[in-house]
């Protein structure tokens, strides 16, 4: 029994240096070796697990100086968390940090991230404007884009002629639609991407949060009150789906794929799926399209994906920059991020795609715009959830919702 | 080797020959180290978060003691009505609406002569499935499209998820689907340690069916019934895979834990969150509290009536 006891404990004893082994990042002797470890969310969920093949590309050509990724969680708050717990105690375990495009301002407000003034040379001119923009902080570079994504209009090309050129116009066109159907569908659900669709159609009606270098608000409580009461009305008369206010990125996809709607907002993502399913009535039937206008004003569409920052506390920082440059601008590189529904943020990869997606993609990239990425992003984001999110469903008068974030916006710039 | 330990008389309080401790003496020497073990792993987390409810932050950096400063934030905050409002009304029907059903189970399954077994495994299916997946279910269910519940009622296209109300409605309904057979469970064990003959001399005194459930069930089975609300109740009130899965707090159904982890996660600010945490946590042990010494009570007087 004494022999048992002892069994039990040398493999419970193994089995948690296997866990703890297991939560420390790899890159602990990183100076002398050479090697670097890139952390970066949802790594291996991805289809094809780009990340992977990227690392092995770079490992191949740089055997010296190998690249391990370091799978963070696919939620951009948790990968988030994880970084931050290694940066607070000032760990040198990661070196190239993959950053959503709106942390750029709390990495650099928390020093933990370095500059890259240096790296714009070489970046200017290959790199699309509206990622180099998301990676900029007060005037200067910190991270350098990996790859990118924007929002699109898909619709129906048997149910309507040619895309809506504005909000009114595709409310006109699905009031013609059968009864059976309904208008529109995009992330109405109480969430991030609540935000960003608000966002696109408050940028499209001419509005901005901040000015350039986010030191002063620029937000115009009539616009927001007047795009409000549009998406608010829409979702009474049925221009947006029902479901408009509990829906995600899926719950869309699914809304527009199985007929429900003629037009949905979405990430290019889908439009694969979309196109692969053959019992489907969008099927053969579906075309994207720059978002609709606001007031005579062109759509404006919100830009996602990831940047790669360099750690304050790297020990191998210019091995870790020549990485960063070489997955912005190899073209192999970003043909792989292409391949696995992500988009590249080198304008090579648009101007010589034959592919007519890419190509329209690169258009609507041309005029994206990231959110800001103030340190204090997430409040904001939670505030317009609070505020503008019961305001589109009646629960609160659109104009007092729009006067509440604008108090919250003055508070962000005070600090 | 457990069974020669049984045969043994039981320890008598006396001095052993030989060292001079006596058996009590002895007994906290050996209990000693499991209580400084469970000071470590409980009590030190609770007090680490009393003192970090009591810093202020900038940016994830301590700067400065913040006194009851968090706790001011927090209370003033309307975020934290509305998920005490939520949290709260959770708590009460769904622990209500659980113990009614589940009572109702145990009451059938212990009357069931045949496949008591089968029915047992049968009921218990809900509270297997991990929350996460049976939230996902339910949203599936009531979610206007595909909308399960919707062709089911023939209700075209009724926003159950997206509608103030009706979503905290959902997340309740789940919850009771979830964990009803748990509580039935608890009961039918409890149902199942009342003698029989107890049932048979009410009868040979006149009793009918509701007097015999009356006074001679309920007040018996009292003990398995404060089990059972305790662990329902304290796990209604930390409450956050369903609303978060099902509505992401959404419609009036952001629960306490849920803020917590917003000032944890999405807006990290350690001490707010500190601060909500020690809210929470005060609040599951008054409940836990309320109800062992309720459960005290309720053994003694079982006791003192047999």
């Amino acid at each position: 029994m004494m022999q048992k006891k002892t069994w039990i404990a040398a493999t419970a004893a193994s089995a948690m240096a296997v866990g703890l082994a297991a939560c420390t990042p790899s890159g602990g002797d990183s100076a002398e070796s050479g090697e670097i470890t890139w952390a970066i969310g949802g790594a291996r969920s991805q289809p094809g697990a780009a990340h992977d093949q990227i690392a092995d590309l770079w490992n191949e050509a740089n055997p010296d100086t190998p690249v391990t990724v370091e799978a963070l969680p696919e939620s951009a708050d948790e990968a988030r968390e994880q970084q931050a717990l290694v940066l607070q105690a000032g760990g040198s375990e990661f070196d190239v940090l993959g950053l959503d495009v709106v942390w750029t301002g709390e990495y650099v407000e928390n020093d933990w991230i370095v500059e890259l003034d240096d790296l714009r040379g070489e970046l200017d001119a290959a790199v699309l404007p509206g990622p180099m923009e998301s990676s900029s902080w007060s005037g200067s570079l910190w991270a350098v884009p990996l790859n990118t994504n924007t929002g699109v209009l898909y619709y129906r090309t048997d149910l309507v002629e040619e895309a809506p050129s504005d909000w009114e116009a595709l409310c006109q066109a699905a009031s013609e639609l059968d009864d059976s159907m309904s208008g529109y569908i995009g992330q109405g659900a109480r969430y991030e991407g609540f935000t960003v669709n608000w966002l696109e159609l408050y940028w499209s009606a001419g509005g901005e949060l901040y000015n350039e270098d986010q030191s002063e608000v620029l937000f115009d409580v009539d616009t927001a009150t007047e795009v409000t009461s549009f998406v608010a009305e829409a979702t009474q008369n049925g221009c947006f789906a029902p479901g408009f206010n509990t829906a995600m990125e899926e719950e869309s996809r699914i809304a527009y794929q199985s007929g429900d709607v003629a037009f949905m907002r979405n990430w290019p993502g889908p439009y694969s799926l979309i196109a692969e399913d053959t019992e489907s009535p969008a099927h053969e039937a579906t075309a994207v399209a720059p978002l609709p206008g606001f007031d005579g004003n062109p759509g404006v569409a919100a830009i996602g994906g990831f940047n790669n920052a360099i750690s304050a506390f790297s020990e191998n920082q210019e091995v870790a920059k020549d990485f960063v440059v070489w997955a912005a601008t190899d073209p192999e590189v970003q043909q792989i991020l292409a391949e696995n529904s992500t988009l590249p943020v080198l304008s090579s990869a648009y101007e010589n795609s034959d592919d007519p997606l890419i190509t329209q993609l690169g258009e609507v990239l041309q005029t994206a715009q990231p959110r800001p990425s103030v340190p204090a992003w997430n409040e904001i984001s939670l505030e317009i959830q609070s505020t503008i999110f019961p305001a589109v469903n009646g629960e609160m008068d659109p104009r007092a919702a729009a006067e509440q974030l604008a108090e919250f916006l003055e508070g962000t710039v005070a600090e | 080797m457990s069974t020669t330990i049984r045969t043994q008389p039981p320890p008598r309080l006396r001095r052993l020959p030989g060292h001079g401790l006596t058996d009590v003496a002895l007994a906290r020497l050996f209990i000693a180290p499991s209580v400084l073990v469970m000071a470590a792993v409980v009590l030190f987390p609770i007090g680490f978060a009393l003192v970090t409810s009591l810093r202020s932050y900038t940016r994830r950096q301590v700067d400065g003691f913040a006194g009851l400063a968090n706790y001011a934030t927090v209370l003033s905050d309307p975020a934290f009505w509305a998920a005490m409002r939520f949290t709260g009304l959770f708590t009460v029907t769904s622990v209500a609406l659980e113990f009614v059903i589940g009572l109702a189970f145990a009451l059938l399954m212990n009357h069931a002569r045949r496949g008591r077994g089968m029915t047992r495994a049968v009921i218990l299916v809900p509270w297997v499935i991990p929350t996460v997946v049976a939230g996902q279910m339910w949203a599936f269910m009531f979610n206007i499209n595909p909308g399960f519940i919707n062709s089911l009622l023939g209700l075209d296209d009724f926003n159950w998820l997206g509608s103030a109300g009706w979503a905290t409605v959902t997340v309740i309904a789940a919850d009771v689907w979830k964990t009803a057979p748990f509580a039935a469970l608890l009961l039918l064990a409890g149902l199942q340690t009342i003698p029989a003959e107890l049932y048979e001399s009410a009868r040979m005194d006149g009793a009918g069916a509701w007097q015999r459930f009356r006074h001679v069930t309920l007040p018996l089975l009292r003990p398995a019934i404060m089990v059972a609300l305790l662990f329902r109740t304290v796990d209604a009130v930390r409450v956050y895979d369903l609303p978060q899965v099902m509505t992401g707090g959404a419609f009036g159904t952001e629960s306490l834990s849920m803020l917590v982890r917003q000032f944890i996660v999405i807006t990290p600010d350690p001490g707010i969150g500190a601060a909500l945490s020690t809210i929470t946590f005060a609040l599951v042990l008054g409940v836990g509290v309320l109800f062992v010494s309720q459960i005290g009570r309720s053994m003694v007087e079982g006791g003192s009536t047999r």
